[in-house]
């Protein structure tokens, strides 16, 4: 699964030949190092803002109107060099600390082994405690359901092997998902790559988030976030 | 590096804890805070508080009893909190407070009942249609006052429990500067208080059951509620403006340029030092104190609650929350006021709360 999962879609394209080729070993399977730590990379030199992500993310997972899971904020920056957009996709961070899980009072919020933080939707009476605790308003209560609402890294496509949808559509191939477990993963050679660029949203508030930028503006990151600058991200490799 | 950003899309997140929550936290507070100057009359029996201690018991059974009910309805659907007591989870105050709600309600009315007791034996003892179930609700009428004491006590373990954790239900959530404060559970305790006093000054008028004596007392403690919550409010927004505390200052700077927010704290701020000067020079206007006290204990929790989720957690910006007509809004709030009213119909129709009465319960 990983194997397959660790493409964002251009890369995806570029091995179809291959990939067609190895068709019977698509459905899930463990990563090289056994237990997956999955993770998204985003890199916003990439990413041109047509909300593909969005939309995809919509139709896959049923958001109900005016809400979200995943979108990409847009913005005009003006500064000493220059006038420019600026884009920022945001989501569930997975963060590694989630704040949301221990405020749960019913523990309907939970994170897993491979480091999908879940919303047990049986259990959640939509108290909105986790959607009041989550730093980076990745949550939201579901009008159609009154539950916690959130992204989940599309668990049950990645559970198929497939990708998540808004990496499976994204036209520019700015987001990368992947195994971080796995030292061959395409997430882990752009992280490598890209080493001391890679940042995290709020990394002050300690949640250790999953989801990576590359190209996030220091100089505008601070006001755009909602918190304070940010130093390059410790990325938590569990194994590889 | 100085930018100037302006933002072209972005998402706004609704307020998801709903003025249900505020109307909770509003409730559960002066419940707790009317049970506690229940104590001097019913079971220190100081007599000079025989009579407020009555009606302050009054309101602390309506708002104890209608205040789990709004924290219900914010569930979107009641059955749900069976799931509190399926699927505990005691990292989280809100489930802990799942079960120091119930400890306080039912102390709160094992100690109403043993405090009635006597007077509902008496109400048995007088003839009448209603006689029967005057004397079986009395039990024997018996005046015990250890076991008052005892529930009395009980009632004060959960009332603190219940003031403690809605307290540290809000103030541990560092994602809103705003709350994230040691200086906001000290904020919902003293205003629980002032408003519990604003309650029982209502409730006097509304049973017909003023007296000087208990006005002026009444009006004693409100001024010294007062000054202490305008203190905590003073102290709290100078640890912002000095940067002594991060998340004072960080609230601080989100809020201090929102027009919607400032005006709703200045004028929560303005109807405390109102009734602080009226209680001081205007002290016979109880009716007019009482109400303004309610409102002021109201606006902060509003201010509070409401005001601080329309700060966006994920850039700039501010929602100005818009209170809707329908059951998640007016309606809701509404709601709730008519169930305090039926019950508070229910409670005076059957059982005394008056000055006579009170005396007659504290004699026997």
């Amino acid at each position: 699964m990983s194997d397959v999962c660790d493409l964002q879609r251009r890369g995806l394209l570029k091995a179809l030949p291959a990939l067609a080729a190895g068709a019977a070993s698509l459905p899930a399977q463990a990563g090289p190092q056994g237990q997956p730590h999955w993770a998204m990379l985003i890199d916003l030199r990439e990413c041109v803002g047509c909300q593909a992500c969005t939309v995809a993310c919509v139709m896959e997972n049923q958001v109900p109107r005016d809400s979200f899971r995943t979108s990409v904020f847009t913005y005009v920056v003006k500064d000493e060099s220059g006038t420019g957009t600026y884009m920022l996709p945001r989501l569930c961070n997975h963060c590694e600390k989630p704040p949301c899980v221990p405020v749960c009072p019913v523990g309907a919020t939970f994170k897993r082994d491979d480091g999908i933080v879940m919303v047990d939707g049986e259990r959640c009476v939509g108290c909105a405690y986790c959607v009041q605790a989550c730093p980076y308003e990745a949550r939201f209560i579901n009008h159609d359901t009154g539950k916690a609402d959130k992204c989940t890294f599309c668990a049950h496509r990645v559970e198929a092997g497939l990708l998540p949808a808004c990496v499976e559509t994204c036209v520019g191939g700015a987001r990368v998902f992947g195994d971080l477990n796995n030292p061959g993963s395409e997430i882990r050679r752009r992280l490598a790559a890209a080493k001391g660029q890679v940042k995290t949203l709020k990394p002050e508030h300690g949640t250790r988030p999953n989801v990576f930028y590359v190209g996030l503006d220091q100089s505008v990151q601070q006001r755009l976030s909602g918190g304070a600058a940010t130093a390059p991200a410790e990325i938590p490799v569990i194994g590889g | 590096m100085n930018a100037d950003i302006v933002t072209i899309l972005s998402t706004r997140q609704d307020v998801s804890w709903l003025p249900w929550a505020v109307l909770y936290f509003f409730l559960i507070g002066l419940s707790v805070a009317a049970f506690v100057l229940s104590v001097p009359g019913i079971v220190l029996r100081r007599g000079s508080w025989i009579g407020i201690s009555r009606r302050a018991l009054l309101g602390a059974v309506l708002c104890g009893v209608t205040a789990p009910l709004a924290l219900l309805s914010d569930l979107h659907q009641p059955g749900r909190f069976l799931n509190f007591y399926l699927h505990s989870n005691f990292s989280s105050w809100m489930a802990w407070g799942a079960y120091f709600i119930p400890l306080y309600l039912c102390s709160l009315l094992l100690y109403s009942w043993l405090a009635l007791r006597p007077t509902l034996a008496a109400m048995g003892a007088q003839g009448g249609s209603a006689t029967r179930w005057y004397a079986r609700l009395a039990y024997g009428g018996h005046d015990s006052r250890t076991a008052l004491a005892a529930a009395a006590l009980l009632a004060a373990v959960g009332g603190l429990l219940v003031f403690v954790y809605t307290g540290m239900e809000v103030m541990i959530l560092r994602s809103r500067p705003l709350w994230h404060t040691p200086m906001l559970p000290l904020l919902f305790v003293l205003t629980a208080f002032s408003g519990a006093i604003g309650m029982v000054h209502v409730l006097d008028r509304m049973l017909n059951a003023v007296t000087e004596d208990a006005t002026r007392r009444l009006n004693r403690l409100l001024v010294a509620a007062q000054v202490a919550v305008l203190t905590a409010n003073a102290a709290w927004l100078a640890l912002g403006l000095a940067g002594w505390s991060a998340s004072g200052a960080q609230a601080w700077s989100e809020l201090a340029g929102v027009g919607a927010w400032r005006y709703a704290a200045a004028w929560a701020g303005t109807v405390t030092l109102v009734t602080l000067w009226l209680a001081r020079r205007r002290p016979a206007r109880g009716l007019l104190i009482g109400v303004l006290t309610l409102h002021s204990a109201w606006m902060i929790r509003w201010t509070i609650l409401i005001g601080g989720q329309g700060v966006s957690r994920i850039g700039e910006g501010y929602s100005a929350y818009q209170l809707p007509l329908g059951f998640d809004g007016v309606l809701g709030l509404l709601g709730i006021a008519g169930l305090w009213l039926a019950l508070y119909v229910v409670l005076i129709s059957f059982l005394p709360w008056d000055n006579r009465a009170a005396a007659q319960g504290a004699a026997s």
